[in-house]
């Protein structure tokens, strides 16, 4: 058995942990860098970039680099074609059906990209794992961690995601409640407690009840739409206008409408840039508005404004600056003071506090039922967000875990207690959204209630309106709403091989369960008969299990040649280490003029010519070739080494130094 | 939600999927092998918590038993279980949430015991109560009342539409509450009193027993209906301070 560990996939950054002789850890890199950024790129040769360098790549290489995929993971094009409109890369897909993700001339849907970040988490671990010493250091279990307010599609699209990924997910647990989890660890203590969770792109707020180490999931709600990168958009528009406001004057022509979103704004406000260069005058970074010329501008911009909402944390006015650059000619300047920042952001932070206030209305309590609020997600470190939840619960929340890490503790600790059986601590979560049926009329009727401890189950009767009718379609969806178009749409069930019976005496009953994950799975019997009645289950924005075992065969497929890959670098870095000590000492020998009573008949010639062999087959991708003649140089080099090695030996003592060698 | 009695399939006993052995069906987990049990047909959510089937309900003792039942079949702790047990767990810790779901509300503990008394549902029994706020049959005690309220909210909507003072009409409707309100009030307490009533008729004769079950699905329907009637005050008011936003704009 390998490895487990607990994984917070984010929107903007995902993190790995552990739980180490009881204790939740967070694995970092040798910069001690914890986060991953959540950002794949394609190299130009079809290489798979994760992380900080596919994020350098943003900037170089922006239509081949994606981020924020998790905004994308269970939905349609038709719910994110606004998000699409403001990424560098090309978002595409079926009216109905899984959104899918240009980059350079391959496709990829959501789950694909986040297999790619959870292989790198996987990685990092092992190399951690690895480097302790450890000799079983594969990782193949994970707890992976989603927004509580995700719906069924978002969670089975994660579960898909660490599929493709090579890890067994056993357990898909929502973030504010593994964060509780983190947290109840350090503080025994039992009461209310109210978990806020403002991440990159997404919002969510839980209420629990801890009592006995049991964390009682109370209600949950949120937004899985809203985030810090809503912040940064809102900042990116106004640099936007801006720069559009400047060209347009620049060149006496009007801005270009595909690059000016904030109209007020383009307007000239308090915007008062300076320092532009002439290269604003030749029509701004848009350029003609293409995605490849734009996409750079945008990532540049991004930059300069998160960098700007980061200070604005810590100091009260800060400025948006960028260099001219190729994507940027005129660069920017502007100040920008904490006032201002909350003026322009207060809507979307505003936008939290709905949620939260029904959320303790399902769970039944007032502000004051509170005992303790935490705060959770990078964008927690925005003042005006403490202050307004500060406000809205009359309690000081907690912040002392990184709001950045506290996810991924929490993830590891219950991927512990899932391997361990330790039962001291039980989460017992909810499902954020009701889960009902399509009735006539189109009206919904739900089976199961939002806010229900899961698991889960419910059933609902069916029956036939035709005589002899063997097929009953069912449709399931997932919301508040009363109306079936006003919900999600989850599922069609089609089932099939009803016994023939006159219409209307069939009595098949369909089974809902929600598992532990908060995903459903259904079950249908004829009561009748007793028979088990066969599902087809088409998923509304998921994929199919049969894309799922397509994508991972690609993916080992894959896999297989990014391991062939790595073997023949190894074989190449071996080779080219041997190659280079052969040529060393062959030159010391040349200079000194010493070779004459080293070499033995035949040994120079010998060593040339594996010499030769090897550097030929260099050029070539044989990695066995490499691999022998490697090991040939090695054996017709090894009277030369002793010699040298003791002729070193000499001179050490003679008093020169190795390093003279 | 409580979900329709289901027969027991065997009344009694219970076969264990591990072992084969038999249990009884109140068990959660096999006398012989030890291990968890498929759920099987239940359909007693008292029995199934450990509890007599009584109305009086200390809370903090019902929360502990989920806590205690959840700890016992969570999922969680049958990870490395074989696939029956597995199930068992998934299957018991879902009929143990909507168990204590179910009897932590005082109303849908009263549903639940008129539905395994085997009386029928208090919640449907007239169809048309549940598409229109104001249809259905008047329950013969609250006649008077209804009769009332209706006139009352008539009145109120023509002069809503004929533009009335938002904050007059507000005060109308909270006058026209009050009665209704007081009603609730007296059925809450008419629900307890039956409630006591129940726990102590234990040993008592099944045609008492029946009265009290009978009186106490009147007052739960009744008590539908009083809701009913609250909603529609509620929609009539929110209506009434729809019309009053538009008008304080327009002089804005």
């Amino acid at each position: 058995m390998g490895k487990v560990v607990g994984i917070d996939l984010g929107t903007t950054n995902s993190l790995v942990a552990y739980v180490d002789e009881g204790r939740p850890v967070v694995i970092r890199d040798e910069s001690g860098d914890a986060l991953v950024p959540s950002v794949v790129s394609v190299g130009e040769d079809g290489t798979i970039f994760v992380g900080r360098e596919a994020q350098r790549r943003l900037l170089t290489a922006p239509s081949r680099s994606v981020y924020s995929v998790k905004r994308f993971m269970g939905r349609g094009i038709e719910d994110v074609r606004e998000d699409a409109g403001l990424l560098p890369f090309q978002v595409s897909g079926e009216a109905g059906g899984v959104v899918r993700i240009g980059v350079a001339d391959r496709e990829f849907t959501p789950p694909e990209i986040s297999a790619f970040v959870l292989r790198e988490l996987k990685h990092r671990a092992e190399e951690h794992f690895r480097k302790r010493g450890e000799f079983d250091f594969e990782v193949d279990r994970a707890v992976v961690t989603v927004p509580a307010y995700f719906n069924d599609a978002q969670r089975t699209a994660t579960r898909d995601a660490g599929r493709l990924s090579g890890l067994e997910v056993l357990r898909i647990i929502n973030e504010p409640t593994a964060a509780s989890l983190a947290y109840g660890l350090d503080q025994r203590n039992r009461g209310t407690i109210a978990v806020y969770d403002l991440g990159g792109g997404t919002f969510d707020i839980s209420i629990l009840k801890v009592e006995d180490g049991v964390f009682q999931v109370l209600s949950t709600n949120g937004d899985t739409h809203l985030g810090g990168d809503d912040v940064d958009r809102l900042l990116v528009e106004i640099v936007l206008a801006d720069l559009a406001g400047s060209a347009s004057r620049g060149t006496g022509a009007p801005p270009d409408p595909a690059y000016v979103r904030g109209a007020g704004a383009a307007e000239g406000g308090p915007a008062k840039a300076e320092d532009r260069g002439a290269g604003a005058a030749e029509g701004g970074p848009a350029g003609a508005g293409g995605r490849g010329a734009g996409a750079a501008a945008v990532e540049t911009i991004r930059r300069a404004v998160i960098q700007a909402k980061w200070d604005l944390s810590d100091v009260e006015d800060t400025e948006i600056r960028i260099e001219p650059s190729p994507a940027v000619p005129s660069g920017y300047q502007k100040r920008i003071t904490r006032a201002e920042f909350e003026r322009i952001i207060r809507p979307l932070v505003d936008r939290t506090l709905e949620p939260c206030r029904q959320a303790l209305s399902d769970a039944g309590l007032q502000p004051k039922d509170i005992d303790e609020v935490v705060l959770v997600g990078g964008s927690t470190r925005i003042p005006l967000v403490r202050r307004l939840v500060e406000e809205l619960f009359a309690r000081t929340p907690h912040s002392e875990l990184n709001p950045d890490e506290v996810v991924a503790l929490g993830a590891a600790v219950q991927a512990d207690i899932l391997v361990s059986g330790r039962r001291e601590m039980l989460l017992l979560d909810v499902t954020p959204l009701s889960l009902g049926i399509e009735t006539m009329g189109g009206v919904v009727s739900k089976i199961i209630l939002r806010n229900s401890t899961i698991p889960a189950s419910g059933r609902e009767m069916f029956t036939t309106g035709v005589d002899n009718q063997t097929g009953v379609d069912v449709h399931v969806l997932q919301g508040e709403r009363e109306l079936a178009a006003d919900c999600r749409s989850l599922a069609h069930l089609h089932l099939r091989g009803i016994p023939p019976m006159v219409a209307g005496l069939p009595r098949i009953e369909v089974r809902f369960q929600i598992d532990a994950n908060g995903i459903l799975s259904v079950a249908a019997r004829e009561l009748r008969t007793g028979i088990e009645q066969a599902i087809e289950v088409k998923p509304s924005y998921g994929l199919t299990d049969q894309e799922v075992e397509r994508m991972l065969i690609d993916s080992f497929e894959h896999a297989e040649a990014d391991f062939e890959a790595r073997l023949l670098i190894d074989a190449r870095n071996e080779a080219e280490s041997v190659i280079h000590a052969t040529d060393k000492v062959l030159r010391r020998l040349d200079l000194d003029g010493t070779g004459a009573e080293v070499f033995e008949p035949g040994e120079r010639e010998r060593i040339n010519a594996a010499l030769t062999g090897l550097k030929f087959v260099m050029a070539g991708t044989s990695r066995q070739a490499i691999h022998d003649w490697t090991h040939a140089l090695n054996n017709v080099t090894r009277h030369l080494a002793e010699v040298t090695m003791n002729q070193t030996v000499r001179e050490a003592l003679a008093g020169k130094n190795v390093k003279d060698v | 939600m409580t979900p329709d009695p289901i027969p027991l399939r065997s009344p009694s006993t219970l076969e264990c999927r591990s072992c084969g052995a038999g249990a009884p069906v109140d068990e959660h987990f096999c006398p012989q092998c030890s291990r968890i049990l498929a759920l099987g047909r239940h359909g007693d959510y008292f029995s199934f918590l450990g509890l007599p089937r009584k109305l009086v309900i200390d809370a903090n003792d019902l929360e502990r038993r989920f806590r205690d039942l959840s700890r016992k079949f969570h999922p969680d702790y049958f990870y490395n279980a074989s696939p029956t047990e597995r199930l068992a767990s998934l299957e018991r810790s879902s009929y143990l949430n909507d168990a204590y779901r179910t009897l932590k509300n005082p109303v849908s503990r009263v549903e639940h015991l008129l539905a395994i008394e085997g009386l029928p549902s208090a919640k449907s029994e007239d169809p048309s109560t549940g598409s229109g706020h104001m249809a259905g049959k008047v329950p013969p005690s609250l006649l008077e009342e209804v009769f009332a309220l209706n006139e009352e909210l008539d009145e109120i909507r023509e002069l809503r539409e004929s533009g009335a003072d938002p904050e007059k009409l507000r005060a109308r409707l909270e006058k026209a509450r009050a009665p209704i309100d007081a009603k609730r009030a007296e059925h809450e307490a008419q629900l307890q009193e039956l409630s006591a009533r129940w726990d102590g008729q234990a040993g008592a004769a099944a045609a008492e027993k029946r009265a009290t079950l009978d009186a106490l699905r009147e007052r739960l329907l009744e008590r539908n209906y009083i809701n009913n009637l609250l909603a529609t005050i509620e929609r009539e008011a929110a209506s009434v301070a729809g019309s009053a936003q538009p008008a304080a704009g327009s002089h804005g």
